[in-house]
């Protein structure tokens, strides 16, 4: 017998979908209205035009692929060690782990300015190096509960234990069992990690603005409050951007090892 | 020339002693199985021989050096693990050169070893492959190359045939045999299928409760089990409680049938009585071929199993199977009827507890 056509569900998914595209149909729409009477990108290309723009981008793309290394550096081996030698521990790491999402932005950044301010054991602030590793610090540790579990869902995909094993067993030392074994196994859960430290760091207003550093996040507050148009040419541009991490992030998770990124075009006959 | 060594080895995991006082010496070349049931200690005594438990007293020596101490990348051991464990990221030959990288071997030279390995396994059109590309049996022949591939000391084979189907598993289990016989490699192999163990080893170990209950060739263990515990697992058998009649004479009576074992009577219970045992193969529906003794029974039972036909008797209470082959010119009992079952008495034996 043929199901009947789901009415009722169809419309819930079409009223909860509108709630989303609706107002990114009216912000595109807004943002194509710079120039009067036509709609055009003149919103875009001034966005692109402006020097501060593409100074603010590049700081806060330096900065998130920094916090992205320093991540990976650390919570790739400690998710390893917890899951091999201490499992028992894992509820407490995954709750430390889940710690930025409880504490705000701002406590976190005025402990740095206490631990860390001119008149401290180290002051960090006093210099801008030690200012941008201090935001570097920052956007790691808001970072945290996603890399963590994109790293800790990796590495129960595959059973590092005996992994760990076979390359011991094999000869290796547990450095290169980490480097030659592990971490190309959770590559992909790495990669995924990195897009949502990457979209998370790259507008965050909160750190930059209070460590007074000229990223991207407080050049987005400040160009909403002096322009009407371009906020919104911006606005579309980070939502683009942010589906384009996810995309790839999709494509890197089910990517298998010594697979095509793209299907052959030809085959040999 | 013992290659192979451990004494007295003892493994606690908290107040959990999994493997107690165990000692064993494996001959250079020589093919050893573990044999046993969950739980009795075997893999633990595999994992401490490789390096990943330590022993919590004893001593693990190979080719004289003491390794107790020695961590696992050190003791040049090769490993197969029931879950094949090769690396997902990289193909066949990757797999294969990984600890002839480890060793800092030259390129060209650890080619030339994965192509030997991989015609060794028979698997040189797949070495572009990736593991999730092959299927289980493929994927263990790999395993095995990959351990084999650095010229280990020892290779250890943690149950490696467990996960495959039954027909890869007879396969496999004879071509495992075949490269170790080429090879000339001491080999430990843990399992517990009777008959994996049965087909491959020159020695097995039997344990039970962390201790090895009996060592010996696959032969001995199945004709001469020296506990209730080997009789049972190994293969079908009838244990019987036996009244011993006279020492002297080493007489006694089974069910009301009186033999005159073939061996003097050593382990008499306080009250008199014997454990023995007796393998369903070994009594006959005929006398003849040094059979001198037959237990009289009730058929109870008759199990077709297409070339054997398992009988089931009541001797005077005590039960007692025996099979017989079947051909077309042989006439069955039926249940019910009382025959006789011949056997040799030298083919009973005594089991302690």
């Amino acid at each position: 017998m043929k199901k009947p056509f789901p009415i009722v569900p169809t419309i819930i998914a079409l009223i909860a979908a509108s709630y989303f595209i609706v107002p990114l149909i009216a912000t595109f729409y807004f943002s194509l209205k710079m120039t009067r009477g036509t709609l055009s990108f003149a919103a875009y290309a001034s966005v692109f035009q402006s020097k501060e723009f593409l100074a603010t981008l590049g700081y806060s793309t330096l900065a998130s692929l920094a916090a992205i290394v320093m991540g990976a550096v650390i919570i790739v081996p400690t998710a390893y060690w917890v899951r091999l030698k201490l499992p028992r521990l894992r509820p407490l790491v995954e709750f430390i782990s889940l710690l930025p999402l409880i504490v705000p932005g701002v406590v976190l950044v005025f402990g740095y300015i206490r631990l860390f301010g001119s008149n401290s054991w180290l002051p960090m602030t006093n210099s801008d190096q030690g200012t941008n590793l201090l935001l570097v610090f920052g956007y790691v540790i808001m970072s945290m509960p996603y890399m963590f579990r994109a790293v800790d869902n990796g590495m129960a995909a595959i059973d590092i234990a005996t992994l760990t094993e076979a390359a011991e067993s094999l000869g290796a030392s547990r450095l290169r069992t980490i480097s030659l074994v592990i971490f190309p196994n959770v590559r992909a859960a790495i990669i995924a990690g990195s897009f949502l430290t990457f979209s998370i760091s790259l507008g965050e207003f909160v750190l930059p603005s209070l460590l007074n550093r000229p990223a991207f996040g407080p050049y987005l507050v400040q160009l909403g409050q002096d322009r009407a148009y371009e906020p919104a040419a911006l606005a579309i541009m980070s939502f683009a951007f942010t589906w384009g991490c996810m995309v790839l992030m999709q494509a890197f998770a089910t990517k298998k090892p010594g697979q095509r990124w793209l299907p052959r075009l030809s085959r040999k006959i | 020339m013992t290659f192979l060594s451990i004494t007295n080895a003892t493994k606690s995991f908290g107040t959990n002693t999994v493997v107690k006082g165990f000692d064993l010496s494996v001959q250079k070349g020589e093919f050893v199985s573990f044999l046993g049931p969950s739980g009795c200690g075997k893999t633990t005594v595999l994992r401490m021989i490789a390096g990943f438990e330590r022993p919590t007293s004893g001593q693990i020596r190979i080719d004289g050096q003491d390794v107790t101490g020695l961590a696992p990348n050190k003791r040049r051991i090769g490993m197969v693990f029931q879950a094949y464990a090769l690396f997902p990221n990289l193909n066949v030959f990757g797999n294969i050169a990984f600890g002839l990288k480890i060793a800092g071997m030259a390129k060209a030279e650890t080619e030339a070893r994965v192509e030997e390995m991989l015609k060794l396994i028979g698997l040189d059109h797949l070495a572009a492959r990736y593991p999730y590309e092959m299927s289980g049996g493929q994927q263990q022949r790999v395993a095995l190359a990959r351990a084999l591939a650095p010229k280990p000391q020892v290779l250890l084979l943690d149950e490696p045939l467990s996960a495959l189907d039954a027909k890869i598993r007879v396969s496999l289990r004879e071509e495992i045999r075949d490269i170790q016989r080429k090879l000339g490699i001491t080999t430990v192999f843990v399992t517990h299928d009777q008959e994996e163990a049965m087909s491959i080893s020159d020695r097995i170990v039997v344990m039970n409760g962390g201790r090895a209950d009996q060592i010996g060739t696959p032969a001995e263990i199945y004709n001469r089990p020296r506990t209730r515990f080997v009789a049972g697992f190994v293969g079908s058998l009838n244990v019987m409680k036996a009244k011993v009649a006279d020492v002297a004479q080493r007489r006694v009576a089974i069910g009301g049938t009186n033999i005159a074992l073939d061996w003097p009577i050593r382990a008499v219970g306080p009250d008199g009585m014997l454990s023995l045992a007796l393998r369903p193969e070994a009594l006959s529906l005929t006398p003849g071929d040094g059979r001198d003794a037959a237990f009289d029974g009730v058929v109870t039972h008759l199990n077709f199993m297409g070339s054997v036909i398992r009988i089931r008797l009541d001797v005077a209470g005590e039960p007692v199977m025996f099979d017989v082959f079947n051909s077309p010119n042989l006439t069955l009992p039926t249940t019910g009827q009382r025959i006789s079952a011949h056997f040799a008495s030298k083919d009973i034996v005594e089991l302690s507890d």
